[in-house]
């Protein structure tokens, strides 16, 4: 490993791939004004489903999964449990009953449905707080990256990581480009996959489908590591298991960037169908991670090279390009999988920023401070935001507070302790009022945060609210204040209800 | 069924709870919604409690038993079959509302 080179070849890599994109885009604009679709959205389940894993798939997945693999071993299992189970409460809980209410925002349906100003501002409030902490995760892998790639130091690596992102933020946004979901999700899979097969082939396993022959891998390691490693609770207590899995699988189903994704789609069927296409699609990278890191630890294996856990730590959520580097496939094969990093993190920061961005105009600014707004000033307040929150996001990123995945998993915490139960019981009980949204959602941030903030000072607050995993407690401590609080206050109107009865609830 | 909702305007007629759903499609909506969650939570909360009552000691984890893709049970469980299972719990969710939703439609 050498530091003091650029590495040319990614740098190419990732040009080219951001050049094609943005050129893509451009036609995509052009078929769209022709009529192609609404919005360049896809048709067909499987296209749907392609569109729901390509915006799924973060920094987190694609980097953040096998770092965790890298250092907890099986006990990553638990964010791939809760990552690909948080859809099925998502199908079957919400799916339908909120595409038949029609809203596709998390402070849309909150007001239509409690019909409070307040109660929306409060959910546009923890949409930016999740797109923020989501963001850190993703400036992290960007920044390791860079700084893979360039040679220089992980601060320095981030601030050129958030000027490349921003840039191209403003030259897609300038040129209107449209991203084409599905060929975004091929590139992410692919370009996680062929490294892969390169890495298993070198190692001499069987190089067809990884997923299966890494278990050849895991036969090999010594004793001692693999009894570590394949070891349900090496790293983590059976309760620990279960607050993250139950955690990320609330918060998924509660991700208001995700929830849009899913409506943004023709009808209800093909939505739901669409998720299960989603499911698979995102199944085939998580039945791809869990192999760099067993081949990793093979690698390490066979060398001798072991790293005390601290460095192991360090470099976890770069693992996939280190083992690659290791291993010795191809520098292209390497350049490949770090730029896929890139572009993971880059398409999740570019959403989400302009979800946050959108909540703080749509909902905070015009709503709040000034109702009399133009569609215009509102624009340019949009794209302050982007800039002050791409700086806030920066400032917090420099001192990363965990792993990637660990980090991102807060953000689920938080949606899990916030908007589920609002969108859970706004959707299952009519007597929900705007008393019981609000005072659920400040408990729930409290919930999220006490752990986060207090947990250095009172470490006996970690044990059961772990920051990663609050939600396991702190989601039906938030459904009984919403389920209180709503008693003590008057019911929601008539209107709300029979639209309810009407709309949501009948085939 | 639009008559019919007119006539009954009164407060009882506005009820929606999970737990006591409005007779007809949303009944039976709600008990395939409850078999789809009883199948997630086997797999999210049963299996690791099986796990925490079964495996006490590492060097178990390794040596024990049978293996599929040379991967210990347990091991392969959670990495291939938990998002299979998922998969195919979300498919049988999907076919059976599909039923029910056209069943509904045709009555109205």
């Amino acid at each position: 490993m050498d530091f003091s080179n650029i590495k040319l070849l990614p740098i190419l890599v990732l040009g080219v791939a951001l050049i094609v994109s943005l050129a893509l885009g451009l036609i995509n604009r052009r078929h769209f004004r022709g009529g192609y679709g609404i919005d360049g959205q896809p048709t067909g389940h499987a296209g749907i489903g392609a569109a729901i894993a390509s915006n799924w798939m973060s920094a987190a997945s694609f980097l953040g999964i096998a770092g965790v693999f890298f250092v907890q071993g099986y006990f990553a299992f638990a964010y791939i449990l809760g990552w690909t189970g948080g859809y099925v409460l998502l199908l079957v809980l919400m799916g339908s009953q909120l595409r038949r209410f029609g809203k596709y925002t998390a402070p849309d349906f909150v007001e239509a449905r409690f019909e409070s100003s307040g109660a929306r501002i409060c959910s546009a409030a923890i949409t930016i707080l999740i797109s923020l902490i989501y963001c850190v995760a993703q400036y992290k892998g960007i920044g390791l990256i860079f700084s893979w790639i360039f040679g220089i130091d992980y601060t320095k690596a981030l601030l050129l990581g958030t000027v490349v992102v921003l840039s191209y933020l403003v030259v897609a946004g300038a040129l209107g480009a449209v991203r084409n979901q599905r060929l975004h999700y091929l590139i992410l899979i692919f370009s996680f996959v062929i490294p892969l097969m390169f890495i298993a082939k070198k190692l001499g396993y069987s190089w067809l489908v990884p997923q299966f022959s890494y278990g050849t891998a895991l036969r090999e390691l010594p004793v001692q590591t693999a009894g570590q490693y394949l070891f349900p609770w090496t790293f983590g207590t059976p309760y620990q298991w279960i607050a993250l899995s139950v955690t990320l699988m609330l918060g998924t189903a509660g991700l208001p960037h995700v929830l849009s994704r899913f409506y943004t789609v023709p009808n209800n069927r093909d939505a739901r169908w669409g998720v299960v296409w989603g499911l698979f699609f995102i199944g085939l990278l998580y039945w791809s991670a869990p192999a760099f890191g067993a081949f990793a630890k093979t690698w390490q294996a066979r060398t001798g090279n072991s790293l005390d856990p601290e460095s192991a730590h360090a470099i976890a959520d770069l693992i996939i390009v280190k083992t690659g580097e290791w291993v010795g496939i191809p520098d292209f094969l390497v350049a490949i999988l770090a730029v896929g990093g890139i572009l993971a993190a880059f398409s999740t920061i570019t959403s989400l920023l302009v979800t946050g961005a959108g909540a703080f105009a749509y909902d905070i600014y015009f709503r709040l401070i000034n109702p009399r707004a133009s569609e215009k000033q509102l624009m340019w307040v949009a794209k302050g935001v982007t800039l002050v929150m791409a700086v806030l996001i920066l400032v917090v990123a420099v001192n990363p507070p965990g792993l990637i995945a660990e980090i991102t998993a807060v953000a689920f915490a938080l949606a899990g302790n916030t908007l589920f139960p609002v969108f859970l019981l706004g959707i299952w009980w009519d007597r929900t009022n705007k008393q019981g949204a609000m005072a659920g959602m400040i408990v729930g941030i409290l919930l999220t945060f006490t752990p986060v903030l207090l947990g250095h000072l009172v470490p006996s607050i970690l044990v059961w609210l772990p920051p990663t995993s609050s939600a396991l407690i702190g989601a039906p401590v938030v459904i009984l204040v919403i389920i209180a609080v709503s008693l003590m206050t008057p019911p929601p109107s008539e209107e709300v209800r029979r639209f309810l009865v009407e709309k949501v609830h009948s085939p | 069924m639009q008559e019919k909702s007119l006539e009954n305007q009164n407060d009882q007629s506005l009820h929606i709870n999970f737990f006591k759903p409005r007779p007809g499609f949303m009944r039976r909506e709600v008990i395939v919604i409850c078999m789809t969650l009883l199948a997630w939570a086997a797999v999210t909360i049963g299996f690791p409690i099986y796990l925490w009552l079964t495996a006490s000691d590492p060097s178990l984890a390794v040596s024990a038993g049978r293996s599929i893709f040379g991967m210990p049970l347990h091991y392969w469980f959670s990495s291939q079959f938990l998002v299979l299972w998922f998969i195919l719990i979300c498919f049988n969710f999907n076919v059976m509302i599909d039923k029910l939703t056209k069943s509904y439609r045709k009555h109205r």
